[in-house]
C-alpha cells in the first residue's frame, strides 16, 4: 500500500501537477483542487455549495434518471446526519434506478435513436442494465461490443453497434472514432481535414481498414444478419485536393498509433469457412476486425473519451467540448485534470460506478448553480457555478411521471411492494417522449425546444393523463388536504423537491381561493409547475 | 452542426452574433438585424414590403418534355402537342394551358444540367442548392428563407412544409446548423399540427390562468437561474400560443365556394389554397408537394392526370397573389429534384434525368415571360446557359435582395448562403 501510494506521488509529481497537489488524497479532492486552479478569482467568484434541495434533486435525476418522493425529499431535508449527502449517494448507487439511468444513457450515446432493426430493444437494454448491475467494468463493455459479430445468438445483443448501423463501412467509421475515441474523423473522409491539423485522412481509413474486410450476411437488410469477413481487401484513398490523384492505402491503425500488418497465411488456408456460395458467412483464419477490440480500447484515446463523457454527464460539460472534437486546437479547459481522471479510471479497471462517485462528492459537482446578482453571465467552462442541463427525454418523462405522482399511484394498486410491475407500467409510457423529444437518429443528442414539442406538453393526451385525478397521485395527495400551505409545500416538495417560499405559498393561497372547482384549478396548477423551466431543467 | 452554447452578454457572444449576422453594419439593415447581407438598394423595399417565398415542388420528378421544354415530333417528344403562351415565341406542354397564359407573370430557366439521378441527392440538391458533402449539412431554401426573412411576432412558423397524404410531416433537421427554430413544420395533407387545437376539458378561461402562473414560476426562476436554452424553452411557449391563436389559417371551408373551384377541391387545390391563405396570415415560406411525378412506366397518362390537378391551383394562386398585391413580393419557384429522360422506355415511361431539365420561377426579382437556357432538338443534351441547382439559389436569394455571397457561421466557421462556385442567373434578375 506505502509503496503504491509513493509510486503514485511519484508519477503525478511526474506529470508535473500543480505544488500542494496530495495524490494519496480522495479523487473528488483533487478534482476540486484542480478547477479551483482554473481561474485566478475562482474563490471570490465561485457560487456557494448547494442547498440541499439543490443538491437532493440534481443528482437524483444525474445517477438514477428521475426525482425523489415527497416523503424522501421531506426525510433528506430534515435528516442532520452531516455524512446524509454521501449516503445518500451510495444509496442511490446501490439501487436499481442506476442501472436504468446507465442503460438510457449509453444507449442514447452509442445508438443516437436509431430505429431498432436488427437487435430489438428489450434484448439490448437487458444486456445494458445486467452489465450495470454487474458494474462491468467498461472496457470489458467497450471489449464486447466492438468484438461481436451477432453470430452467437446468446450474444446478439453488443452486436447492435454494428448491427443497427447496417454495418454501413462509413458511418461505422466515423462512428468508431466519435463514440469511442472521442475525435470526429468526418471531415477527414476525402481529405486531410482542412480545419483541423490533427484529423488526417489516414486516420479515417486506419480505423476503417480494421473493419473494411467485413460486411453483413446474408447481404441485403436481413433482420438476422450477422458480419462475415473476407481474407483478404485493402483499403485505398486520395485526396480530392490532391491534383495528381496519388492513391494512398494503410493497414488496421489507431490514429497515430502502428498500422498492424496482415499476418502472412500459406495459399489455400486463408480461411476457417470460406465463402463458397453467396449465403455463406465467411470466417477468415486472420481477421482484421478481431483486431479492432483491443486496438481501440487500449489507446490512450478511449480511456481519455470515457472519462471525458463521464464527467460530461453529471457536469454538464465536456472538459473536452464538443465531446467528439477532441485534437491539439481545441484543448480540454482543464488539462491536467482531464489526464488525471483518465489515469484513474485506467488505474481504477474502469469501474464507472467508482468514478461516478468521486464526482459526484465533489464542490465541484455540488456547487450551486444559482447566479449572484454581480456575476450574470459566467465562463461557461470554469465550472464557477454548477452547469443547467435540459433533462433528457428519458429523465423528463421520468422525472413527470414522479412527480405528478403516476409513479404513486401505480405504485399504490400493486397488492404487494412489486418494483417490476412499477416499472413496467412505467416504461410503457416513455416511448412518445422519447419520439417527440429525442433527436434525430444518427446526431448526438442535443436540446431543442420545438412547436411541435411545445405543443404536445400543452394539449397531448400523454400530459393530460399525468395530471388527472388517480389514487394516491399528487393531486389527490392535495386533495386530502384543506389549508394551502400544505398544499403548497406538498405541490412544491412533489413537483421541485423544495418547499415553497412564502411567496409561492401566497400565490397558491390566491389561486385556491376563488377556485370553484379545486381539483380541476390544482391539476392546471401542477402543469403550469410541471411546464416550467425549473422543472425542465436540472439544476 | 451543434448550436453554440453562448452567454447571452459576453464577449464571445457578442462577437459570435455579430459574426453571424455577417459583419457588422450600422444603420438601417443591420436594425433590421440583416447585418451587411441586404443589398442597399433593397433595404428600402424590404423596410416597406414583407417578402415570402412559395415552393411547389413535384416530387418524383415531373418531365421536363411534358412541362415547359416540349419537343413535338421527335423521337424523344411523346404525344403532347405544344402550345403558345402569352409571349409569343415561347411554348410550352399543351397539358398546361392555363399556366402558358400566364407565362407573361413566370419565367422558365430550360438548362438545368445537375448530373444527378438519385431522388435524395437530386432533392438535397435542389432543395440547398449544394453538392452533398460529408461533413457539413446546409439548410434548405425555407430555412434560409425564414432566417433572413421572417419578422418576429408574426404568430405562425416562418418555415411552413405542406405534404400530400402518405408522408411524414415534422422534419427538425431541414434547418441544420441555423436551428430548430426555422426547422419546418410539416402540415400532413394541410391538416393542422397535432395538439395544436386544446384538448375537450381545457378551456380558455383556464388556459389562460395555468399560462399566467408559468409565467411567474419562469420570471422568478430566471432571476437566479439563465442560459440560452431556458430562454429558448420559454420563449417557445410564446411561439405555441400565437400559433394558436392564428389558427383559422387552416380553415379553408370558410373560403368562398367559388375559390375553391378555381382551385380545384382535389388534395393539391386545397393545399394550394392553404398556401395563400399562410402567405396573407404572414408565413414566410411555404413548401407544398404534389407527387406522382416518378413516371417510370405510363409517362404521358400519369402526366395527363398530375398536371390537370397542378395547372389549375398554380394560376388560381398566381392570379390571386397579383389581386392581393403581394405578387411582386412573392418569389414561387416550381422545382422538382431532376426531370425525366427524352428517351421513352418500354413500359411507356421516362426515367430519371438531371441532365437537361427545366425549373420555373417568377415573382418577387424575377423577370417574366423569359425563357433563359436552350436544349437540342430532342431534349438530351443543354446546349445554352447550362445552370445546376447553385445558380438557381443565388437567383432566388438575389431576386429577394439579398447578397447570397455573405456568410452564416455557424460554430464560428464562415459558410455562404449559396455556392461559392457558382453565381446568379442575372438574365433572370428584373
Amino acid at each position: 500500500m506505502r509503496s503504491t501510494l509513493s509510486a503514485v506521488v511519484a508519477i503525478s509529481l511526474f506529470l508535473g501537477f500543480p505544488r500542494g497537489i496530495n495524490a494519496a488524497e480522495p479523487l473528488h479532492a483533487r478534482i476540486d483542487q484542480l478547477i479551483e486552479a482554473g481561474h485566478p478569482d475562482f474563490k471570490s467568484l465561485a457560487a456557494p455549495l448547494s442547498s440541499d434541495a439543490e443538491f437532493l434533486r440534481r443528482v437524483t435525476l444525474d445517477l438514477v434518471g428521475t426525482l425523489s418522493t415527497a416523503v424522501e425529499t421531506r426525510a433528506f431535508l430534515a435528516d442532520k446526519d452531516p455524512q446524509k449527502r454521501t449516503k445518500w449517494i451510495d444509496q442511490l448507487l446501490a439501487s436499481e434506478g442506476y442501472s436504468r439511468r446507465m442503460t438510457q444513457f449509453l444507449d442514447v450515446m452509442l445508438m443516437e435513436r436509431r430505429p431498432d432493426s436488427k437487435v430489438g430493444r428489450p434484448l439490448w437494454e437487458e444486456y445494458l442494465r445486467t452489465s450495470f448491475q454487474q458494474n462491468k467494468p467498461f472496457d470489458v463493455l467497450a471489449r464486447e461490443i466492438l468484438s461481436a459479430d451477432g453470430a452467437d445468438t446468446a450474444k446478439r445483443a453488443p452486436a447492435k453497434f454494428f448491427l443497427d448501423r447496417n454495418f454501413e463501412p462509413n458511418q461505422v467509421t466515423r462512428d468508431l472514432g466519435r463514440l469511442f475515441l472521442g475525435r470526429n474523423l468526418q471531415c477527414a473522409q476525402c481529405h486531410d481535414s482542412p480545419l483541423i491539423d490533427d484529423y488526417k485522412q489516414e486516420h479515417y481509413y486506419g480505423l476503417m481498414a480494421f473493419i473494411n474486410r467485413s460486411s453483413l450476411f446474408p447481404p441485403g437488410k436481413g433482420d438476422t444478419a450477422a458480419i462475415g469477413e473476407k481474407a483478404d481487401g485493402e483499403v485505398t484513398f486520395t485526396s480530392v485536393f490532391d491534383k495528381n490523384k496519388v492513391q494512398k492505402s494503410t493497414g488496421p491503425k489507431v490514429i497515430t498509433l502502428k498500422s498492424i500488418p496482415d499476418q502472412k497465411l500459406e495459399k489455400g488456408k486463408e480461411y476457417k469457412v470460406a465463402p463458397s456460395a453467396p449465403t455463406v458467412r465467411p470466417i477468415p483464419t486472420y481477421s482484421r476486425r478481431e483486431l479492432l477490440a483491443s486496438a481501440i480500447v487500449e489507446s490512450p484515446w478511449f480511456s481519455r473519451n470515457a472519462a471525458n463523457r463521464f464527467w460530461a454527464m453529471v457536469m454538464g460539460r465536456g472538459l473536452v467540448h464538443p465531446l467528439d472534437l477532441d485534437h491539439k486546437d481545441n484543448p480540454p479547459s482543464h488539462p491536467e485534470l482531464l489526464d488525471l481522471l483518465t489515469k484513474e479510471l485506467v488505474d481504477h479497471k474502469f469501474d464507472v460506478k467508482w468514478l461516478l462517485r468521486e464526482l459526484v462528492l465533489s464542490k465541484t459537482y455540488q456547487r450551486s448553480s444559482e447566479l449572484s446578482s454581480s456575476m450574470k453571465e459566467p465562463p461557461a467552462d470554469r465550472y464557477l457555478v454548477a452547469v443547467l442541463k435540459p433533462l433528457s427525454p428519458e429523465q423528463f418523462v421520468y422525472a413527470l411521471m414522479q412527480a405528478s405522482g403516476y409513479t404513486d399511484s401505480l405504485r399504490g394498486i400493486q397488492k404487494m411492494p412489486n418494483e417490476t410491475a412499477v416499472n413496467t407500467g412505467l416504461a410503457a409510457q416513455v416511448a412518445p417522449f422519447v419520439r417527440m423529444l429525442g433527436n434525430q437518429p444518427g446526431q448526438a443528442e442535443e436540446f431543442q425546444a420545438s412547436l411541435d414539442q411545445t405543443l404536445y406538453l400543452k394539449h397531448s393526451a400523454a400530459i393530460r393523463n399525468f395530471i388527472s385525478q388517480r389514487a394516491n397521485c399528487l393531486l389527490d395527495r392535495c386533495g386530502k388536504l384543506t389549508d394551502s400551505k400544505s398544499i403548497a409545500n406538498e405541490l412544491f416538495l412533489s413537483v421541485y423537491t423544495r418547499p415553497a417560499t412564502a411567496d409561492e405559498a401566497k400565490d397558491i393561497a390566491d389561486i385556491l381561493k376563488d377556485a370553484k372547482d379545486r381539483p380541476a384549478v390544482l391539476s392546471e396548477v401542477i402543469w403550469a409547475m410541471l411546464a416550467s423551466a425549473e422543472f425542465r431543467f436540472n439544476h | 452542426m451543434k448550436t453554440c452554447h453562448y452567454s447571452c452578454q459576453s464577449a464571445d457572444h457578442a462577437l459570435t452574433r455579430r459574426a453571424f449576422l455577417g459583419a457588422s453594419a450600422v444603420g438601417s439593415a443591420s436594425m433590421l438585424g440583416f447585418g451587411g447581407m441586404v443589398a442597399p438598394a433593397a433595404t428600402k423595399q424590404l423596410t416597406s414590403q414583407q417578402k415570402r417565398v412559395v415552393v411547389i415542388y413535384l416530387a418524383g420528378g415531373a418531365s421536363q418534355l411534358e412541362t415547359w421544354d416540349p419537343k413535338p415530333c421527335t423521337d424523344t417528344g411523346g404525344p403532347f402537342k405544344a402550345i403558345p403562351t402569352a409571349v409569343t415565341g415561347t411554348h410550352i406542354s399543351e397539358l398546361l394551358p392555363m399556366a402558358a397564359k400566364r407565362f407573361n407573370k413566370f419565367s422558365i430557366v430550360r438548362s438545368v444540367n445537375t448530373g444527378i439521378n438519385d431522388h435524395g441527392q437530386g432533392k438535397i440538391h435542389m432543395l440547398t442548392g449544394r453538392r452533398i458533402e460529408p461533413a457539413i449539412e446546409y439548410p434548405e431554401i425555407g430555412a434560409v428563407a425564414a432566417k433572413l426573412l421572417a419578422k418576429e411576432g408574426a404568430g405562425l412558423p416562418g418555415h411552413i412544409q405542406i405534404t400530400p397524404r402518405g408522408e411524414s410531416g415534422f422534419s427538425k433537421k431541414d434547418a441544420t446548423f441555423l436551428g430548430p427554430k426555422f426547422a419546418s413544420v410539416g402540415l400532413l395533407d394541410g391538416k393542422p399540427p397535432a395538439d395544436l387545437f386544446r384538448p375537450m376539458g381545457l378551456t380558455d378561461a383556464t388556459d389562460k390562468e395555468r399560462e399566467a402562473l408559468r409565467l411567474k414560476l419562469n420570471e422568478r426562476f430566471a432571476k437566479s437561474r439563465k442560459s440560452a436554452q431556458t430562454e429558448a424553452y420559454t420563449e417557445s411557449y410564446e411561439q405555441a400560443s400565437q400559433f394558436f391563436e392564428r389558427q383559422e389559417v387552416f380553415n379553408i371551408e370558410k373560403e368562398d365556394p367559388k375559390t375553391a373551384e378555381r382551385y380545384g377541391k382535389h388534395d393539391f387545390g386545397r393545399h394550394m389554397l392553404l398556401t395563400r391563405r399562410l402567405l396573407e396570415a404572414g408565413v414566410t415560406f411555404v413548401k407544398v408537394t404534389h407527387s406522382n411525378y416518378d413516371t417510370h412506366h405510363e409517362n404521358f397518362d400519369f402526366h395527363i392526370e398530375q398536371l390537370g390537378e397542378f395547372d389549375r391551383p398554380f394560376a388560381a394562386l398566381i392570379d390571386d397573389l397579383t389581386d392581393r398585391g403581394m405578387w411582386e413580393s412573392t418569389l414561387l419557384v416550381v422545382m422538382a429534384e431532376f426531370g425525366r429522360t427524352p428517351k421513352i422506355n418500354d413500359r411507356y415511361g421516362r426515367d430519371h434525368w438531371g441532365t437537361a431539365w427545366s425549373v420555373a420561377l417568377g415573382g418577387c426579382g424575377i423577370k417574366p415571360g423569359a425563357a433563359i437556357g436552350k436544349t437540342n432538338a430532342n431534349g438530351t443534351a443543354v446546349t445554352d446557359r447550362q445552370v445546376h441547382g447553385g445558380h438557381l439559389f443565388h437567383t432566388y436569394f438575389r431576386a429577394l435582395g439579398l447578397d447570397p455571397t455573405k456568410n452564416f457561421y455557424p460554430n464560428e466557421r464562415p459558410v455562404p448562403i449559396a455556392d461559392p462556385k457558382a453565381e446568379a442567373i442575372t438574365e433572370l434578375l428584373a
